[in-house]
């Protein structure tokens, strides 16, 4: 007789729920006041029989962990704190010896439990986050407010917009200070099934508080440059993704006259709207909306960066291929800077590829991916952004979107290799 | 698992695998040549060479193929790395790609590197699916291992109790069972053969994600079940569902049927390719 779920070795002590008896947040685990665990000690096979008679008087309810066995072996019995006086009682009047291993059981279990929730929901800070794995838009959106509270002099989050349905856009600024200084710009999430770019940018925005002070290339960086980064880009698509369809990619907005959602973001930049490259289609994943800038998650951008003024770099991430790719999607000619923009590609890629040996490949959007109307970053060059480049992380297909969890961390470690190169760049060619 | 499916509608004859076709080609100056029309089109000049995606495209479709032919979930290859080629179009704007490329094992561990090479020749027509394909490669698994690993993925499939169909591998988060583990490569043999019938010079595929998985019992001890796939289809980001019928014994030729819907809009009629093959049961190339 006794509680299911517990486990019977005395070694568990320190993990007193088992596998099974790990519940989820849903269920409550029995609460047991004031019971406690008794070590028996036999001296021989009549104690034993004493305590297998124990065992045998159900009204006591006693669970024993380690149940009566021969002389010698030590017996571990949880006693209900009503039976607690019967058995002590007992034991006593034959002579046979007990220690108490666990005055309180309860007060375990409520650590316990304590521990596996806190898992479970949310990190109380950015040090207790969990970045090895894929989290909801609520989590995330937690993540921003913790960062900014634990780096305050460093971080502040923006609100660049709202989504369609709602959502605010947030977007975090990394400043030691100045007016307006040079900044950097990085989107992850545009495409809300690119779950691990959304998770990269929660890493590299812990990265970045981690690194400054400490890393003399970031640090150099961040002390004449800002840096912008909305890690959700696209929050409804991206709710989407977890509430319904894990491979929604566009936004969710509604086309009048069509019963198909959603427009293409990174086809609805004012840079080739419309020409070939994107589809006039409302279903089409690559629909590019009814005009350039309807969707608002990409009026908001554009909106902040014309209103700064003074954005030198735009960096968008997407998933999968292992490219690194600059402007033009919309059209073949080489921009003016293709030349330099060919050569930073190149090292960055370098740099990606000397972590873990992940090979990617670099060059236009139109010659080494597709023709492609209406992105982003062929609007922000021609904006004057000179050194705009868009990310195409892991895999190459084997994966693809759902990328194992287990490669967030490796992804996003060899990905901020590049992206300091292309910062590093930035901060040493001003222009 | 299911009792025994009930009998199909009697099939049509079974598509013959695609040969070669030797076609009498005009090596024309690609300069030339009308640059093949639609979004995707890349001109080539002379000088540069074929675009390295053509190289890539022909690579994947002479893999598709060649996996399905193989018959062996254990020993599916994917692209490692194309090394050469060289593409000459006709007047008519078909393609043939002649490439030496590699290939690591698809069920690998990460960073474990064996690298099987192979050539081909793969005949693109114009903008139409199924394109041709002659492949050889260099052995990646011995084949007593490979046998080994077919049958203990077959004993694994045999094991599988409970019912599946409300079951996504990957889950959302990438992540797949161990113990289904040989779902997915089943099913990666079986998509492989509709992903190769679906390649053309501009479209290429990969597999997403697995739902509706259904397994039925057999006289004869074969494999035999359904699933849903989510194919996505690179150039134009759609994501294509395709239901398939799979029958699969340890080194017997495979059977694939099925059935894509192409979703284009609600108020069209959607369109759908079907679809079925026996893979031929004289494997030369291995």
């Amino acid at each position: 007789m006794g509680f299911p779920g517990w486990p019977p070795p005395t070694s568990n002590l320190g993990r007193v729920l088992s596998q099974e008896g790990l519940l989820g947040p849903s269920v409550s685990p029995p609460v047991l006041p004031r019971h406690q665990v008794l070590r028996i000690s036999v001296a021989d096979e009549a104690q034993v029989q004493k305590v297998k008679e124990l065992e045998d008087l159900e009204h006591l309810q006693l669970d024993f962990w380690r149940g009566p066995a021969q002389p010698g072996s030590p017996i571990d019995v949880r006693v209900p704190f009503p039976s607690i006086q019967a058995v002590k009682i007992f034991l006593e009047a034959h002579g046979i010896e007990y220690t108490i291993m666990i005055e309180d059981v309860q007060s375990l279990l409520d650590e316990e439990q304590e521990q596996m929730l806190a898992f479970q929901a949310r990190a109380s800070s950015t040090d207790n986050f969990n970045y090895a794995t894929y989290h909801s838009l609520e989590e995330i959106y937690d993540f921003i407010d913790l960062l900014v509270a634990e780096n305050p002099k460093l971080v502040s989050k923006l609100q660049i917009g709202s989504s369609y349905e709602g959502r605010p856009l947030y977007v975090l600024k990394f400043s030691t200070g100045g007016k307006n200084r040079p900044a950097i710009w990085i989107d992850t999430g545009i495409h809300s099934r690119e779950w691990v770019t959304q998770a990269s940018g929660v890493w590299f925005a812990k990265k970045i508080v981690q690194d400054y002070g400490r890393d003399p290339a970031i640090t150099a960086v961040l002390d004449s440059l800002d840096i912008f980064l909305e890690i959700v880009t696209n929050p409804d698509g991206f709710a989407y993704t977890h509430s319904t369809n894990r491979l929604w990619r566009k936004t969710r907005s509604h086309t009048s006259g069509s019963l198909c959602v959603g427009a293409d973001p990174n086809r609805n930049w004012d840079a080739g709207f419309g020409l070939a490259g994107a589809s006039s289609s409302p279903c089409s994943e690559t629909y590019h909306g009814k005009s350039a800038n309807s969707e608002v998650e990409v009026k908001s951008i554009v909106d902040f960066v014309k209103d700064h003024g003074n954005i030198k770099a735009f960096i968008s991430i997407h998933s999968y291929s292992q490219l690194l790719l600059y402007p033009y999607g919309y059209k073949k000619a080489a921009v003016a800077d293709q030349k330099e923009l060919d050569e930073v590609a190149k090292s960055a890629v370098a740099a990606l590829t000397s972590l873990y040996g992940t090979k990617f490949q670099y060059g236009s959007i139109y010659t080494t991916i597709y023709q492609a109307s209406g992105s982003s970053i062929d609007w922000a060059y021609n904006q004057g952004i000179k050194y705009s480049f868009s990310f195409e992380l892991r895999d190459t297909g084997r994966n693809g979107f759902l990328l194992p969890a287990s490669q967030i961390i490796p992804t996003a470690e060899e990905t901020w290799l590049a992206l300091q190169t292309i910062l590093e760049y930035t901060l040493n060619h001003p222009y | 698992m299911q009792p025994r499916r009930p009998p199909p509608p009697a099939p049509g004859p079974p598509r013959p695998a695609a040969p070669l076709l030797a076609l009498p080609l005009l090596l024309l100056a690609v300069q030339g040549a009308a640059a093949p029309t639609g979004p995707e089109a890349a001109e080539w000049r002379p000088d540069t060479g074929p675009p390295h995606g053509l190289l890539r495209q022909a690579a994947r479709a002479a893999l598709h193929f060649l996996n399905f032919r193989a018959g062996s979930p254990s020993a599916l290859r994917v692209l490692a790395a194309v090394q050469e080629g060289r593409a000459r179009i006709n007047a008519k704007k078909e393609c043939t790609v002649d490439l030496v490329f590699t290939t690591e094992h698809y069920n690998s561990e990460e960073g474990e590197e064996r690298l099987g090479k192979c050539s081909a020749r793969v005949f693109f027509r114009n903008q139409k699916p199924r394109p041709a394909v002659n492949v050889t490669c260099a052995r990646l698994m011995e084949k007593t291992k490979r046998q080994q690993e077919d049958y203990r993925l077959y004993k694994q499939m045999k094991q599988l109790r409970n019912p599946l169909d409300g079951v996504s591998i990957p889950d959302s988060h990438g992540h797949i069972d161990p113990s289904l583990r040989p779902v997915w490569e089943l099913a990666f043999l079986g998509s492989s053969y509709v992903m190769w019938e679906k390649t053309t010079r501009f479209l290429h595929y990969y597999m997403a994600q697995l739902s509706g998985v259904k397994q039925w019992e057999t006289n004869d001890g074969a494999i035999d079940f359904d699933y849903t796939v989510l194919l996505h289809e690179f150039s134009t980001q759609e994501i294509i569902p395709c239901r398939i019928h799979l029958v699969w014994s340890p080194g017997k030729p495979l059977t694939v049927k099925y059935h894509c819907q192409e979703l284009l809009a609600p108020e069209d009629a959607s369109g759908t390719e079907e679809g079925s093959a026996v893979a031929p049961t004289e494997l030369s190339n291995f």
